[in-house]
């Protein structure tokens, strides 16, 4: 694998510079999952950022009991662990290797200490996951106001049925 | 002058005296009159604006026509920030804010925000941070409302439907 990955290929990496990449790619440390590995696990600790760089991974999040939902797969180039950068340091959902991945990680406690010390690169990788986010709002936004309507169908006594209203919120939600 | 307003708004708090003047010089102050759309759902939304006096309503329109109201906010309570995700997002907003009577506000444009960022100033960068933050903390939470609302569903226990509907609209992000 390589020791360096090309993170001008990940979208929030695209708009850094050649030497704000650099102080990135110093900091990446190449780590690699088998298929079927969990990479982080709901509930628990997710103290680092990775970028994966090759492989395809699915998100899981335990909705009901013996039930997971599965809410997302990614391809490389992506980036997951982003949001435990900005909230606190737990994974809000299971991620796992479905081919093998292989990736580069970084402390969450770097990136932390780079954003306090105003580093530029660190400010625009932010600025970069800002954007995803702002975007991300506004999709959830929407499916929002979805869920609500239909609860208003409910008071209106025009519910179709809890079931159904639960399995289409499941569905929905795109988290 | 409106570094003194800035000062007193939450939203800015984090930023030190000189970043807060940074902005104060990047905004400018608008009036609006009663009945008037500060932001408009659909439509884009490139400013973020500091609400000094007046109140506001924030509604977003139905299928069916008509509109619900979402929140009420009074900058007389204290000031507020509105349309912070345009600053960072392209899509369009997703209610509308209108004023109730006359309201006077600051304006951030998107425009001289990305040019503060193209121009590295850690001033929008440390504002960049705290949306982020503000965005990861309300996706995050939704997320966690709506699961809590599936389980009471699947347990058939007494899903107060209203309560959650409510949960579900406490801090729109518009």
């Amino acid at each position: 694998m390589r020791e360096t990955p090309d993170l001008g290929e990940v979208p929030i990496f695209r708009h850094l510079d050649e030497d704000e990449r650099a102080e990135f790619e110093e900091l990446l440390e190449p780590v690699s999952f088998e298929a079927g590995q969990r990479i982080f696990e709901e509930g628990t600790a997710e103290e680092r950022l990775y970028v994966i760089t090759s492989g395809t991974v699915d998100v899981y999040k335990k909705v009901l009991p013996g039930r997971r939902q599965r809410l997302a797969t990614l391809e490389a180039p992506t980036v997951i662990g982003e949001m435990g950068l900005l909230t606190e340091p737990r994974a809000a959902a299971s991620v796992e290797a479905t081919t093998r991945v292989e990736a580069h990680g970084v402390g969450r406690d770097w990136l932390l200490e780079m954003l306090d010390a105003d580093s530029p690169a660190a400010c625009k990788l932010v600025y970069e996951i800002g954007r995803t986010l702002a975007e991300r709002m506004a999709a959830t936004n929407e499916t929002v106001a979805g869920v609500i309507s239909r609860l208003e169908n409910t008071a209106a006594g025009g519910f179709e049925d809890v079931d159904v209203f639960r399995d289409k919120l499941v569905q929905d939600w795109s988290f | 002058m409106l570094e003194e307003t800035l000062q007193g708004v939450r939203f800015f708090e984090f930023l030190t005296e000189e970043e807060r003047e940074e902005f104060a010089e990047a905004s400018e102050p608008v009036s609006f009159g009663p009945g008037e759309n500060i932001i408009e759902e659909g439509a884009d939304q490139g400013s973020l604006f500091v609400l000094v006096s007046g109140a506001v309503e924030v509604r977003k329109g139905l299928r069916v026509g008509g509109s619900r109201l979402l929140a009420e906010i009074d900058a007389s309570r204290g000031r507020t920030v509105v349309g912070e995700r345009g600053l960072l997002g392209e899509s369009g907003a997703s209610a509308t804010v209108r004023t109730v009577g006359e309201v006077e506000a600051i304006r951030i444009p998107r425009e001289t925000f990305r040019r503060m960022v193209q121009e590295g100033r850690p001033a929008a960068f440390k504002l960049s941070y705290r949306i982020a933050r503000t965005l990861a903390r309300r996706l995050t939470r939704l997320d966690e409302e709506v699961v809590e609302a599936i389980r009471e569903l699947e347990n058939k226990g007494e899903t107060d439907i209203e309560a959650f509907r409510d949960r579900l609209i406490t801090d729109w992000s518009v």
